[in-house]
């Protein structure tokens, strides 16, 4: 599936009028978020270190160019994420399965900017992250601790991923591209 | 400081030069425009006594102005010509470009001062700080020195720490801080308790005898109403437009580490330097060392050390330019130009650690002067060999004026710094036009973009070329936003500055104080509280919302954008009327019509704006330099203020934006007039209506209002209040007059120009890069032979001046022979005829 992001692809998306559409990726910081942009942008595992504001990149999947936002996550910044709302069609909120501390605080997070009302419009895909790891949540109780069940009018699909490996992106993906061909053409 | 000595002769004249022979009579015919300079100012007297041996057994008291040495007896000439050689002497060692002048109108009338003298209680640097990215909660301020800024801490940290700091090794950002007036006032009152101590101190210590180098400052009491061009235009405290306290500029540098033995891979650490210098760049090498050192020992003993070692930077022997000096130096090339000014510095320097009192020392004329340290002119062959044999008591003087070179001791390393000698408002940091100039219209060029128009933007129709779009938008104060995804937010920052000296050409304020070199998402919210702003952002998040910016201006692909969200230009009174005045041309009004036709410099063209901009190109293709091209920038803004006062005084009947008076005896005409100079009629209001709307659009802005300001302050203190030298010597290049009207404007120049400040006020409006002194030597071949003798009187008296002697260098053969064989004649009939004053 590698040469799905190949140039080839672009040249023949861009001929039968692709479209393009924007992701904002967010999540609390260290759950992979710059891993996973990689990963699906150059299909390589890479080091990351804590990213100071933002990432984004542009890829093209199955016809459909990404342009993907990947934003810093610690606490004090959190509150800049608004800025990238306007114009987002689909949130990928990435969670540390492993960090049972803190998935209370993913939730708050989550719902937080499920809420407002430049995001009403987009769908969610969550990846439950570093499933790898001993003793992570499986993507049922993710899905419990994060009360999706209680969000309403909105699609949203949680898919369990091991970033570095590349394992579930793809299938999230498929997902997303899945949504986003549903949706009527402008 | 010369004024003081009149009648001595030039001394080392050389080369070119030796063709002007030395005049004693010019200097009786002393202007009353050097009126608004104080008699109770101290005079360049006793300068002159600092600096080199008096000629008088009593010099005169300071305080007392050279009425006596001007009424002395010309026949003390010999005399005072011989201590001129003696004085000349110890400048064996320079190079002959630097030859002595001891005519009045060589010389500024006043003391020379050093920019950044010794003893003074300004430091260099105010605050290092040093931030980092904790991993669990984001930037963070670690450790402020001397003290704390007061204000919000992780603000500052979130500025030091730039988006995508993580991708890259290095970065570079620039932002100011506003100080608030509540501390600003702490600190006025701290520093005029020191001053006062300080002074105290003075008076007691002179009373002993002990003089100070800053002495000086004690006489700023005394004088400082107007004394000079110095106290008013110059000094570094300046109030900015009068917009409030001085910004502190902030240089940052920001390294990230990657290493595997930390919690996430890597550490994110920055440093900075916060300052009121301008000239913030000079710190860079510093930085990356301090910061090097920082990541090694993070102690606040590290930010300790960088402190006091740039507060050691010894910048005491920078002279002090007026503004117009400023003005010359900045728009010439020449290397040598006012290398005379750091030489006396260098002088007095030496006299004062000789350890002389040279108040009451008198003059012994048979006593050779003591052989002094040396002087030399840095990089040159005796410099080399001599310098550092002897680095203890040599002293160098710049290879080039435009900078001052000194050094900061880091840890025992020397480093070198280049300081700019002279700056302009508004010129912050190390930028280059000619790189932004070049970021915009590549493209354009490849493929003419085309705009949305509005009024006070696209002036030539939707394809104005994109830096005319800039430079409309920051005079008709719009919020610009220069987005540079990817790159460093040095690079932004960089053009974020270069955008600001475009804007105001060192003549228009309140662009820095409004500009955001570097800033992110963290700082919109007050950001878009301001009223017109020029930020610099790497996060394309900004181009998402057009309802945040007017013009935004992507770096990386050259393009700009007006914002769908614009707010639409009112339809304004001043429109209206010059529509009903001008009703031939009412239709050219609102770039309508004009310059639709992309790139041709034609009928279309009414600003000019096209023609300026393909010379701009052509300057920059031909290697020009940047200071060709800001000289050439600085023109359009001068010329846009002079066009926007002819537009105010036609349709409103008045205006601001110059400020002439009747007290001259304008019986002659040709002296009067003022403003830009058109060659007639139409072209005038052909050009009116290109600039119509942006014209409108500056009005009630900031850089208009302290515009205005600054015009009335610098009436108070600018010599030939009642002319307009400009506008006469406009008429000389761009009209065709008759030899009457000629003769009007030569002879004005040649009754009115005299004293230094009138020559350098003369040299001002003739730049070198303009043709020089090509129209002012016309008068060389007017067909009036007083015009011709009186023009060669002026030229005299600029080839005399510490400035104008390059000018007149740069005369042409022809023009310079002319030049002797009108002198000759007028030597004869000199002879044939009693002697008179030459000036009526």
């Amino acid at each position: 599936m590698g040469n799905t992001w190949s140039g080839l692809s672009l040249f023949f998306g861009k001929l039968l009028g692709s479209r393009e559409v924007r992701i904002l990726m967010l999540g609390l910081d260290a759950a992979g978020k710059t891993t996973i942009l990689y990963k699906l942008k150059i299909q390589r595992d890479v080091t990351t270190i804590p990213t100071v504001g933002f990432n984004v990149e542009t890829f093209t999947f199955k016809n459909i160019k990404f342009n993907m936002w990947d934003v810093g996550g610690q606490d004090k910044i959190r509150p800049l994420w608004r800025h990238y709302y306007s114009g987002t069609q689909a949130l990928i909120f990435v969670v540390d399965s492993a960090d049972r501390a803190r998935i209370e605080e993913a939730r708050t997070e989550l719902h937080r900017i499920i809420n407002d009302r430049e995001m009403r419009d987009c769908f969610l895909l969550v990846f439950a992250n570093k499933q790898d790891v001993a003793g992570a949540m499986k993507p049922h109780e993710v899905t419990e601790k994060l009360q999706l069940a209680k969000l309403k009018d909105r699609l949203w699909y949680v898919q369990p991923s091991v970033a570095p490996a590349g394992d579930g992106l793809f299938e999230g993906f498929e997902w997303m591209s899945n949504r986003i061909k549903d949706l009527p053409k402008k | 400081m010369a004024p003081g000595l009149p009648f001595l002769t030039r001394t080392t004249s050389a080369g070119a030069t030796a063709t002007a022979t030395a005049i004693a009579t010019s200097t009786t015919n002393h202007r009353t425009s050097l009126s608004s300079f104080p008699p109770g100012s101290r005079s360049a007297s006793d300068m002159s006594q600092a600096s080199r041996p008096s000629r008088s057994p009593q010099p005169p008291l300071p305080g007392v102005p050279s009425e006596t040495d001007r009424t002395s007896n010309p026949s003390s000439k010999s005399k005072t010509a011989s201590t001129g050689t003696a004085v000349s002497s110890q400048h064996s060692s320079l190079s002959a470009g630097a030859s002595r002048h001891h005519v009045a109108s060589a010389r500024p009338q006043r003391r020379l001062r050093s920019q950044y003298p010794r003893g003074s209680t300004e430091n260099h640097v105010e605050y290092i700080l040093v931030a980092s990215f904790d991993i669990d909660r984001g930037p963070v301020m670690e450790h402020q020195f001397p003290v704390a800024i007061t204000g919000d801490e992780h603000m500052l940290a979130e500025l030091m720490l730039p988006d995508q700091a993580h991708v890259r090794d290095q970065d570079w950002t620039i932002f100011f801080l506003h100080k608030d007036t509540s501390q600003e006032e702490d600190e006025q009152e701290r520093l005029a308790k020191e001053e006062r101590r300080n002074r105290r101190r003075r008076i007691r210590d002179r009373a002993k005898g002990v003089i100070h180098e800053s002495d000086d400052e004690d006489d700023d009491d005394g004088d400082l109403d107007g004394d000079d061009w110095d106290d008013d235009m110059s000094t570094d405290s300046e109030p900015e437009g009068g917009e409030g306290p001085p910004l502190i500029y902030v240089l940052n540098l920001v390294n990230t580490k990657q290493d595997k033995t930390v919690k996430r891979g890597a550490v994110v650490k920055a440093m900075a330097i916060c300052t009121r210098h301008p000239f913030l760049h000079i710190y860079k090498p510093l930085l990356l060392l301090a910061l090097e050192e920082y990541f090694k020992s993070p102690v606040p003993e590290t930010l300790s050390m960088l402190f006091h070692a740039v507060n050691e930077m010894d910048l005491s022997l920078m002279p002090k330019l007026s503004l117009l000096e400023r003005h010359l130096l900045q728009a010439s090339d020449n290397k040598d130009l006012f290398v005379e000014k750091f030489e006396q510095m260098v002088q007095m320097r030496i006299t004062e650690d000789r350890g002389e009192d040279v108040t009451d020392q008198p003059f012994d004329a048979s006593r050779s002067p003591p052989k002094p340290p040396g002087i030399y002119r840095s990089g040159t062959k005796a410099h080399i060999e001599g310098g550092p044999g002897q680095s203890t008591t040599s002293y160098a003087v710049p290879r080039d004026t435009h900078e001052f070179e000194s050094r900061v001791m880091y840890k025992g390393i020397p480093i070198p710094i280049k300081v700019p000698v002279a700056i302009m408002p508004e010129t912050v940091g190390d930028f280059s036009l000619i790189k932004l100039i070049q970021n915009f219209s590549d493209a354009h060029s490849k493929q003419p973009q085309t705009f949305t128009p509005h009024p006070h933007l696209t002036t030539n129709g939707p394809n104005t070329h994109p830096i005319v779009v800039l430079v409309n938008a920051l005079l008709t104060q719009k919020r610009v936003i220069f987005l540079g995804h990817n790159m460093p937010s040095g690079d932004v920052a960089e053009a974020v500055l270069a955008a600001c000296a475009l804007a105001s050409g060192g003549v228009l304020r309140g662009f820095t104080r409004h500009a955001f070199p570097y800033t992110d998402l963290t700082k919109v919210d007050d950001l878009l509280n301001v009223p017109g702003f020029i930020a610099g952002v790497t996060n394309p998040t900004f181009e998402n919302h057009p309802e945040w910016w007017d013009l935004l201006c992507d770096l990386p692909s050259g393009k700009m954008k007006i914002s769908s969200k614009i707010e639409q230009a009112p339809v304004t009174e001043g429109l209206v009327y010059f529509q009903q005045q001008n009703p031939a041309h009412a239709a050219l009004v609102n770039g309508a019509s004009s310059g639709s036709l992309s790139g041709a410099a034609g009928a279309g063209d009414l600003t000019g704006d096209v023609a300026f901009m393909a010379d701009i190109a052509k300057s920059i293709a031909a290697r020009a330099g940047e200071r060709v091209v800001r000289a050439k920038w600085r023109d359009w803004v001068v010329k846009f203020t002079r066009i926007a006062a002819a537009f105010e005084e036609s349709v409103y009947g008045a205006s601001a934006l110059y400020i002439g008076s009747e007290e001259h005896e304008t019986g002659t005409a040709g002296v009067g007039g003022h403003g830009y100079v058109w060659c007639d009629e139409v072209s005038k209001a052909k050009e009116l209506a290109g600039n119509v709307t942006r014209i409108e659009g500056w009005r009630n802005t900031r850089s208009y209002y302290s515009f205005i300001q600054d015009v009335a302050q610098l009436y108070t203190v600018r010599p030939l209040k009642g002319l307009d030298l400009h506008h006469m010597h406009d008429r000389l290049r761009t009209q065709r007059l008759s030899p009457m009207q000629s003769r009007e404007v030569y002879c004005a120049f040649a009754k009115y120009v005299h004293s230094y400040d009138e020559i350098s006020l003369l040299l001002s409006v003739a730049p070198e890069s303009h043709a020089g002194l090509f129209y002012i030597a016309l008068g060389l071949f007017h067909r009036d032979r007083e015009v011709r003798v009186k023009t060669a009187d002026l030229l005299e008296r600029i080839a005399e001046h510490e400035a104008g002697q390059h000018w007149w260098r740069a005369l042409s053969r022809f023009e310079k022979l002319a030049y002797i064989r009108i002198k000759r004649e007028a030597e004869l009939a000199a002879v044939e005829v009693p002697p008179k004053a030459v000036f009526p």
